[in-house]
């Protein structure tokens, strides 16, 4: 089906340049998830953040009574979307980075990192569907973020995303040499005088910054699905560190462009359709390996 | 009583280095100057990897004392501590040695450009500097990291077990090239090894880590056959048995 897409860019601008922004940038942090082998993190993290909104909902009467949000009342909060985007940005990033230094602590311990982190996100999935559970209207909203309604997504949220994964991409260009030594052989990167302590604590800053607005304004479902399928590609086609991290960009943002042609022409949600243009390109990066017979770790 | 002179690049006093409440080597006392070839000998879990952590400074003294002054340290890891899914290039890995000189954004400098390839050509990988890290042999990954150490430009290399699972071939091969940068370069060589027979022919002196202390052999009692082989051998006996208990 043919797509008008000058109207479709009157119409949905935001949603067009979120759903790129995305593409381009989550990849750059999933790249690190993946090549520290802590690429269920992608999975995991967006389900706290998912949790943390669904536990501001279910929250909403008591803290605007004892608490407030801006000096508004209940209804007004909820109507009101900036003051409401930043409550609940503030929540999923309050469970975000709540899971992180959970994880953290408990990956100090012997036992299985995966099994861990399968916990956590069934624990996560199960608090989102009981905290969702207690607010009517938070129901529908978490229903919403979890199904990739990125059509949906108003300026505040769009500037807040743009300025939050601005910095993201920023900081990982301009810190790349100490996280990737950091992260490849954090001895040598001691011995070279590096902090391999800072760069730790900015790699998790960039990750929980990046999870907590992803999750807010494309939705867990296409956030996970852009931190861990471009890298996962990018790494059977990549000849060089520099190539996987242009190439996991490129499918990124080639997942976005494949979903938003796949959403418009057949009439479907947006997020899953970047989730299965995604997949596509993943399978595409297949080929080459199929056709010669042979297989990459 | 640890020899002192001007020119000591490190100098390690009665130091003891642990993990959280375990003490696994105790005062610890070393001297070690430019162009010496120093071996770290012991059974398995003796502590070799700890003292050698000491040295580095990637493990803090508990007690004593370590100076290693304005001594630039290179280190060559054990190649199997590095991942292997990382997309990295032969000469990617090697910039990563000139890291602590470069401003935070660049990879790269032009003149830290050529000295990746040169030490490159100095470990015999010319030409491989765009073929993938993990594709290439044990010895020949072995000497990339060599390559990556020296682009840090040490006075002191350490490296932990650099011939450990490479053949014969590659082994003499990195004996020769240590042995080559001590006697042109003056480059001093810490080096924690388990192949007696490559210690023998290469170090200067030995040091002999059991039980928690480190003491010093000479290079003729490393050359009396029986006395050493007997000490690892029974190492590695009391841990097998360790295992099985």
């Amino acid at each position: 089906m043919e797509v008008e897409w000058s109207l479709v860019w009157e119409i949905f601008p935001l949603s067009i340049l979120a759903a790129l922004l995305a593409g381009l940038v989550c990849p750059q942090v999933g790249n690190f998830l993946f090549l520290r082998r802590t690429g269920f993190y992608g999975v995991a993290l967006p389900q706290f953040a998912a949790c943390g909104v669904a536990f501001g909902f279910a929250i909403m009467p008591w803290w605007v009574a004892h608490v407030g949000i801006g000096g508004l009342d209940l209804d007004t909060a909820l109507e009101d979307t900036h003051a409401a985007v930043n409550y609940h940005m503030a929540w999923a990033g309050v469970f975000t980075f709540g899971g992180l230094g959970i994880l953290y602590l408990f990956g100090q311990k012997p036992g299985s990192e995966a099994a861990r982190i399968a916990a956590a996100f069934a624990l996560a999935s199960a608090g989102t569907i009981l905290f969702a559970h207690a607010s009517p209207t938070g129901e529908i909203f978490v229903h919403e973020l979890l199904r990739g309604s990125i059509l949906v997504i108003g300026l505040h949220e769009f500037e807040t995303l743009a300025v939050a994964f601005g910095f993201v991409a920023l900081a990982m260009w301009w810190f790349q040499r100490g996280l990737l030594l950091v992260s490849f052989d954090p001895d040598t990167a001691r011995v070279l005088g590096l902090g391999v302590r800072r760069y730790e604590a900015l790699l998790v800053v960039l990750i929980g910054l990046t999870v907590t607005i992803g999750s807010l304004t494309v939705g867990p479902v296409v956030l996970f699905a852009l931190l861990v399928l471009p890298p996962l590609a990018a790494s059977h086609l990549a000849r060089s560190l520099r190539s996987f991290r242009w190439i996991s960009s490129l499918i990124g943002l080639g997942s976005a462009a494949l979903g938003l042609q796949l959403s418009f022409a057949f009439d479907l949600p947006l997020g899953p359709t970047i989730v299965a243009g995604a997949g596509i390109l993943l399978g595409l990066s297949l080929l080459p390996f199929l056709s010669l017979g042979k297989s990459r770790t | 009583m640890v020899p002192q002179t001007g020119s000591c690049l490190l100098s390690m006093t009665a130091a003891s280095f642990g993990y959280g409440k375990q003490e696994v080597i105790g005062g610890a006392s070393i001297a070690i100057e430019p162009a010496e070839f120093i071996a770290v000998m012991g059974p398995n879990g003796s502590g070799k990897t700890t003292l050698m952590r000491g040295v580095l400074g990637l493990l803090e003294a508990r007690s004593g004392r370590v100076d290693r002054g304005d001594t630039r340290l290179g280190y060559v890891p054990q190649r199997e501590s590095l991942d292997r899914l990382y997309p990295l290039t032969v000469l990617e890995v090697v910039r990563m040695g000139a890291f602590g000189r470069l401003r935070h954004w660049r990879t790269k400098s032009r003149g830290d450009e050529n000295l990746c390839l040169q030490m490159l050509e100095r470990v015999g990988l010319e030409g491989a500097h765009s073929k993938p890290f993990s594709s290439l042999s044990g010895g020949q990954r072995q000497r990339v990291l060599m390559a990556r150490a020296l682009v840090m430009q040490p006075q002191l290399l350490v490296l932990d077990e650099p011939t450990s699972g490479v053949d014969q071939a590659a082994a003499e091969g990195i004996r020769d090239l240590l042995l080559s940068m001590v006697r042109e370069e003056g480059l001093a060589i810490l080096l924690v090894s388990h192949q007696l027979e490559f210690v023998r022919t290469c170090a200067s002196r030995a040091l002999w880590v059991e039980g928690g202390r480190v003491t010093e052999k000479s290079k003729e009692s490393l050359l009396q056959n029986g006395s050493v082989e007997a000490l690892l051998a029974a190492g590695k006996k009391a841990a097998k048995e360790g295992i099985q208990a």
